[in-house]
């Protein structure tokens, strides 16, 4: 059984040794240095508050889209399958927690008090706990049926409830952008010439203390244990006692609280959303998921972090009609001198 | 049992025949339909995000139809076609719908398409088959007219050599430089923002908007296009608008690809408002739902047609169109542009049927008539056409959203050209 390691050092060092390689390697430095450049002179230009701004919003996006990919790198870890719904999940957070904040009185240019705060905090938590179950039960009906069929089924199954969500969340707002209310103060604070908004700040620490929340439980608790026996070899699992079911279920919970929070703040720092809105963010997190070395958390939140800046500072200091194409340039790069991805990815190929 | 179903299908294909062979029973009283069917098609975009736009037109030609229901014998009826494809407007569609069209005898025009891109995929199909098409909102300049930068030229898109194309919408060199002097002149804002959704229309507008702002001694401070498909974060175009003193910002976008998103998000970023300007693309109740609690008098757009409701004698029409038309989409900006695109159809149909000695007319003869339309007053405009195809004189209005209304409100409207 060789592993996406050793192929990879395979195939590496294959490519290091030939002429080829070298100049590939050499066109791979040219490229990064001119970009560099290019971007360092552009900041020079712009100053440098506006550097500070844009990195701002660059780490609030990233956030959101590590957010994202993270389920789609712990679903992929546990199971090896790439589940196409996971960004309708995200969409249905967005969507739940719109329709969530008047019932907590939270409205467009209300005022934003401590009672505000909680209201959000018990939104947040109300939109994550219905994404986590909407998710169990995708698992238990749509693919826990299909564990055991060749691959390429369940991963079909999943593009077919892709679909099926993204329907009925037309069914229920409709097929035009829904307006997601502005509930957020609009204040901020300076630093170095740049406003750090209440909205960046939230969605900054929200990102990072759920990912670090992520790392303690993988890491350091029982089930975080399970999760990682079972991803590395779930027949070995189940004779060590794991209960594979329950712990294949709470990936599948925990990945979706994830994309529930991400489509919260999502909301709440775009003020919009759509119905197949899934589509697009998911490809982007997917991408960054893959970025990072899929099946690897840290990898999807470097590779939703990278993707996030690389996108900002595009737009910011760029032209944002190449944005996607710069994106998918740098991934092709990416991947083609490491194929599993910025980190590797840390489990074994069947 | 497979000769019992061949005998049931043939049981079933002459009692068909038979249905269709017999004459059916003319109406009784009025002009009488017992010389056939005329269909008037109508394609726009109506399922999903875009029939926010075309619904409008659609419903105005269907009320134009209803409303005229027979000429000279002939019974009319409306065969509306959608040409969205997942919400949002197709050229492929579009094309698929008029070779569907033109494979119908009955069907002597059509009005549409609501695109310019749309347009661009379908007037070669109606040109072959010297189909008449009168499109109520279709801007691009390249339509009709011949510059250095039209890919394809407007010969390219009409293989027999004959116009059939006719539109009375003012177009986008018209458009995008009338809202730049309405910047410069009406709201004294010089340095502009421009953004587009990088499709054809979008993209149109936004350059020849930021070419007037130039002419008229303004400066575009930021120009960007964007991939509407896959983003909703125009946070650092906004902050780099804001550091370089932008004025006011225009959106050369409709509202189905993130128009007034934009609007929503400046909230955040602008810490003093400014005037946030867009083509009729824009002028949706989408777009104000988008805008959210930034919608407020800043924001404005141009529509490329006039609106009816701004001549009183149009007051029944209107009162009439509503108490029979009553969704929400159906009275939008290019309903009655729509309407009067069916009138000028008909028209033409009329004087056609007189040519062709009171039979069916041609499909030629109805494209002659159409062109040789003359000073018809209709809701939105007194309309005739040059050879090219386009009106001779087209409206040209504003619209600034109105908080206590909680709805755009006209501002003003010109003519130009003539």
């Amino acid at each position: 059984m060789g592993t996406i390691g050793e192929a990879v050092r395979r195939r590496r060092s294959g490519l290091r040794a030939g002429v080829a390689g070298r100049i590939l390697d050499f066109a791979l430095i040219a490229i990064i240095a001119v970009f560099l450049i290019l971007l360092g002179t552009k900041v020079v230009d712009h100053g440098g508050s506006f550097f500070l701004q844009i990195l701002t919003f660059a780490v609030a996006n990233g956030g959101i889209y590590a957010l994202i990919a993270l389920g789609y790198t712990m679903v992929y870890g546990i199971i090896e399958l790439i589940n196409f719904a996971h960004g309708d999940v995200f969409a249905f957070g967005a969507f739940l927690s719109a329709s969530l904040l008047p019932v907590f009185g939270l409205r467009e240019g209300g005022e934003f008090g401590p009672g505000s705060a909680v209201a959000l905090l018990a939104v947040f938590a109300l939109t994550m706990l219905a994404c986590g179950f909407l998710n169990i039960s995708i698992e238990r009906i749509a693919y826990r049926p299909l564990r055991h069929a060749p691959r390429l089924a369940p991963l079909i199954t999943a593009v077919g409830v892709s679909f099926f969500l993204e329907g009925a969340l037309f069914l229920w707002k409709g097929p035009s952008n829904v307006h997601y209310p502005n509930v957020i103060p609009n204040a901020g604070f300076e630093l170095f010439g740049a406003t750090i908004g209440a909205k960046d700040l939230l969605v900054i620490t929200v990102s990072i203390v759920l990912m670090i929340g992520l790392a303690l439980f993988v890491g350091r608790t029982r089930l975080g244990k399970a999760m990682r026996a079972t991803a590395q070899d779930r027949d070995a699992a189940l004779l060590m006692g794991i209960d594979i079911d329950r712990t294949i279920a709470a990936t599948f919970f925990i990945g979706a609280i994830l994309a529930g929070a991400g489509g919260t703040m999502y909301g709440l720092y775009y003020n919009t959303s759509v119905f197949d809105l899934g589509f697009s963010a998911g490809l982007v997190a997917f991408t960054a998921a893959v970025f990072g070395g899929i099946g690897n958390i840290y990898g999807a939140a470097i590779g939703g972090m990278i993707i996030g800046i690389i996108r900002t500072f595009w737009d910011g200091y760029f032209d944002s009609a190449w944005t996607d194409v710069i994106i998918f340039t740098i991934l092709i790069l990416v991947l083609i001198f490491r194929p599993t991805g910025i980190l590797g990815m840390r489990v074994p190929e069947k | 049992m497979q000769r019992r179903w061949l005998s049931a299908a043939a049981i079933l294909a002459s009692f068909s025949l038979v249905v269709a062979c017999t004459p059916a029973p003319a109406p009784a009283g009025g002009g009488g339909t017992d010389k056939g069917e005329i269909i008037i098609a109508s394609n726009f975009p109506t399922s999903g995000a875009d029939r926010a736009s075309g619904r409008g037109p659609e419903a105005g030609v269907a009320y134009a139809v209803q409303l005229n229901s027979s000429i000279k014998g002939f019974k009319i009826t409306h065969k509306p076609y959608d040409d969205s494809v997942n919400g949002v407007h197709d050229p492929q569609k579009g094309a698929q719908n008029f070779n569907d069209i033109v494979g119908n005898a009955k069907i002597l025009g059509v009005v549409g398409p609501f695109n310019s891109n749309v347009a661009r995929a379908t007037i070669p199909v109606a040109n072959r088959a010297s189909l008449v098409m009168i499109s109520p909102s279709n801007t691009n300049e390249c339509l009709t007219q011949t510059f250095s930068y039209c890919d394809p030229q407007p010969a390219a898109l009409r293989p027999t050599g004959k116009n059939n194309y006719f539109r009375i919408a003012a177009p986008d060199t018209v458009q995008g430089p009338a809202m730049a002097d309405f910047s410069v002149d009406v709201l004294k804002a010089t340095k502009v923002a421009v953004w587009s959704d990088n499709e054809t229309f979008g993209k149109g507008v936004a350059d020849n908007f930021g070419k007037e702002i130039v002419k008229k001694g303004g400066t575009v401070v930021v120009r960007q296009d964007f991939d509407w498909k896959t983003t909703n974060d125009f946070r650092p175009f906004l902050q780099r608008a804001k550091d370089a003193g932008a004025q006011a910002i225009y959106a050369g976008a409709t509202s189905a690809t993130h128009g007034c998103i934009p609007r929503a998000q400046m909230k955040s970023i602008f810490t003093t408002d400014i005037p946030y300007m867009g083509p009729d693309g824009i002028g949706t109740s989408d777009c104000i739902t988008d805008a959210g609690d930034n919608a407020n008098a800043n924001l404005y757009f141009t529509n490329a047609a006039a609106e009816a409701a701004q001549d009183p004698a149009n007051k029944a029409l209107i009162d009439d169109f509503k108490s029979k038309f009553t969704a929400k989409e159906d009275l939008a900006a290019y309903t009655f542009p729509g309407y009067d695109c069916a009138k000028i159809l008909l028209d033409a149909i009329s004087r056609a049927i007189d040519t062709a000695g009171g039979k069916m007319p041609t499909r030629e003869q109805v494209v002659q008539a159409v062109q040789d339309t003359n000073k018809l007053k209709l809701s939105t405009g007194t309309y005739s056409f040059d050879k090219n195809g386009d009106p001779t004189s087209a409206t040209m209005a504003f619209y600034q959203y109105q908080t206590a209304a909680k709805d755009w409100v006209f501002v003003k409207q010109f003519s130009v050209g003539g």
